[in-house]
């Protein structure tokens, strides 16, 4: 542990605090790429730890070299994932994870993506996880439009969360965050197991079990985000990515 | 003294009136290549029309085995190559004759540029800048002594275009190179990591050491003699200015924005390489030697295939709005929210009345006394009386007070009669009683 901040007072009095608070807060993931950053958490994360535990929350520090901040108690809004993000979010894990990515740096393209989702599930299943509303999958051609549309906005959101980087209309660079789509896996422990620690933990939450969240929508808070979203209002987070 | 400046414009336009183009199969390089090596092995300076036939057919044999009609073919390749300036015919003594064929210029760039393995190492760099550096002092020494422009051309603009340009010229194709080398380690670390995951991590490590150790030393020579290559180059182009010798001035500042853009390849590359370099050891260390059987992947790939019958989701803070509290201050008096008064009744005016009011009543009783005994004469005569705007409300006024102080008699139909010329009434006739006539 660092000695650069005596005290939360000298945490809060840095230039730096502001931005990562607000961050945090909003669930992005703060990981080593993020520089000054990092490294701010880094030095004051005992000072951290005990303000955000005051509020409910954890100051989650992972092996894999980043930092997020996850709501156990109600001070703080929280949400889950939507289905899209989980399964875009799960594919780029595994990109991340091939060597092939190595090679261009972790940079991947949306093109190689959706090709790698499309080899894992089945297209029409694929769509109807991402809109479970909509009865009729029969035109392939409205099935390819969901795809790509959700899967457009699930990278955004995902970006805005600092599981990735967006560097144009192309190309994303994966961002070691990502591993923890890889958590029920992580360890040697059957699955379900891992998932009832995780579950318990609050870190993940069994879509099943919660009907509200079954229909892949995430509650009356996610839908509110779709509705900040389609208004094209995501200025604060590109901010937040820039001061990064 | 001035120099001739190319126009650009000019020479795309000759190009493009030219036709020029470059269009080459791997067979086509591949041959060049093998007269080029053939040259070398003999000693050759040309080559016979037999022997660029056998050396065509030998390339065939590797490139394209099962070719038939070769040697139609290595007709067709040699006039081709021939049109795109490639290979030349010559004869001893310069004029066209047949069989003998010699590599071009252009030809030998092209075939270096393939088997050359110009990379850019520390020595070959401190050579060439040390090379640099050198014939820059030269060339500082004769601007400073050159007297006319037979000399400033001869010892000065020739050397720093030639001796000086082909060096820099000769850094910046091996900067290619080793950017090309760049290219290759990624693959490399890629291939490695895909043919034996955790062993290759040793591997990976030694070769992105190696490629970063030699940018750093690149970019340290880089950074060091390039100061001085520009410092000298000032020097002359500043005595070339006091002379007024344009050509030198302007052949300095071309090999200076050289320079310029060596060093800034230097320093871009090393960042660039930094980049990978973290990505590349943050993977070793948190992916790579965590899940040494990479049994990581495997697993990750069942969960995927297996969410959409056991979904879940990650949970994230969502505080898209955080209050902000305001500072903290004494409470004091707060003056109360008031504005300037100010009085908002308008001033009075005192405007003067228009009276247009007439005694209708005294005019109509005149009329009648006239002796009018019809409502349209009684109102001819007291219109003529009043003015044309009153003439409208008082028409009626005026059958009123008639009505009152006379009797009409009436009349199945009752005429129409024109009054004024804006006027027309239904008349009666009327009775006036005698005592009011009297009075």
């Amino acid at each position: 542990m660092s000695n650069r901040f005596a005290s939360l007072q000298e945490v809060i009095q840095d230039a730096m605090f502001p931005g990562v608070d607000v961050a945090l807060r909003r669930g992005r993931h703060i990981d080593r790429e993020d520089g000054d950053w990092y490294a701010f958490i880094t030095d004051a994360q005992e000072h951290l730890e005990q303000l955000y535990r005051r509020y409910g929350c954890e100051l989650v520090m992972q092996s894999d070299g980043y930092f997020y901040l996850l709501p156990t108690g109600d001070s703080l809004s929280r949400r889950h994932l939507n289905a899209g993000e989980m399964l875009v979010g799960q594919t780029f894990a595994l990109q991340y994870l091939d060597p092939s990515t190595v090679q261009s740096g972790g940079m991947v393209t949306r093109e190689h993506l959706l090709t790698r989702l499309a080899g894992l599930v089945d297209e029409r299943e694929l769509a109807k996880a991402l809109e479970p509303r909509r009865k009729r999958f029969d035109d392939e051609r409205i099935v390819h439009d969901i795809i790509r549309r959700r899967v457009a906005e699930a990278i955004r959101r995902l970006a805005s969360l600092g599981f990735v980087e967006v560097l144009d209309e192309d190309h994303v660079r994966l961002r070691s965050p990502l591993l923890r789509f890889a958590d029920p896996i992580r360890g040697l422990s059957d699955i379900s197991v891992a998932m009832e620690r995780l579950i318990a933990k609050g870190e993940i939450v069994d879509l099943d079990a919660n009907d509200d969240s079954a229909n892949g929508d995430g509650g009356e808070r996610e839908e509110d985000l779709d509705k900040e979203n389609e208004n094209g209002d995501d200025e604060s987070v590109d901010d937040e990515e820039s001061e990064a | 003294m001035t120099l001739s400046p190319r126009d650009p414009h000019r020479l795309l336009a000759g190009l493009q009136r030219e036709g020029v183009r470059l269009d080459l199969s791997t067979l086509d390089v591949c041959f060049l290549v093998a007269l080029h090596l053939r040259a070398d092995q003999d000693g050759l300076a040309s080559f016979d029309e037999e022997l660029v036939f056998d050396v065509f057919e030998q390339v065939c044999d590797l490139v394209e085995p099962g070719l038939e009609n070769s040697r139609r073919r290595a007709t067709h390749t040699i006039q081709r190559l021939r049109g795109q300036r490639m290979l030349a015919r010559v004869d001893a003594t310069g004029i066209v004759s047949a069989g003998e064929y010699a590599l071009t210029n252009l030809a030998t760039v092209i075939i270096k540029t393939f088997l050359d393995d110009e990379q850019l190492t520390r020595e070959s760099l401190a050579l060439l800048t040390g090379a640099v550096i050198s014939s820059l002092g030269q060339i500082h020494t004769a601007a400073q002594r050159a007297s006319d422009n037979a000399v400033w051309r001869s010892e000065v603009v020739s050397p720093l275009r030639i001796t000086v340009g082909d060096l820099v010229g000769g850094i910046e194709r091996r900067q290619r190179g080793l950017d090309g080398q760049q290219e290759e380690v990624q693959r490399q670390v890629g291939e490695l990591l895909q043919a034996d995951w955790f062993g290759a991590v040793e591997q990976c490590q030694g070769l992105l050491e190696l490629m970063a150790g030699t940018l750093q030393e690149l970019n340290e020579v880089l950074l060091r003699d390039s100061s001085h290559i520009q410092a000298l180059l000032q020097e002359i182009q500043r005595a070339a200015a006091t002379v007024g010798a344009t050509e030198a001035e302007e052949a300095a500042q071309r090999v200076g924005e050289q320079v310029d853009r060596m060093a800034a390849w230097g320093a871009s590359r090393q960042q660039a390489w930094s980049g990978y370099y973290q990505y590349v050891h943050r993977f070793l260390r948190d992916v790579v030697r965590l899940d040494p059987d990479r049994a990581l992947s495997q697993r990750l790939l069942d969960q995927i295939r297996n969410w959409p019958s056991r979904p879940f989701a990650m949970i994230v803070a969502a505080e898209d709005r955080i209050w902000l509290l305001r500072s903290v201050s004494a409470r004091g008096e707060r003056p109360p929210v008031s504005r300037l008064r100010e009085d908002r009744e308008t001033e009075l005016i005192a405007v003067a009345g228009e009276n247009h009011e007439v005694d209708l009543e005294q005019l109509v009783q005149e009329a009648l006394q006239e002796g009018h005994v019809e409502l349209a004469a009684v109102t001819r005569s007291v219109l003529s009386r009043i003015p044309a705007a009153e003439h409208y409300r008082s028409t009626g006024l005026i059958a009123a007070i008639v009505a009152k102080s006379s009797t009409p008699r009436s009349e199945l139909e009752r005429p129409w009669i024109v009054v004024t010329n804006a006027v027309e009434i239904e008349d009666w006739a009327i009775e006036v009683a005698l005592g009011r006539r009297a009075r």
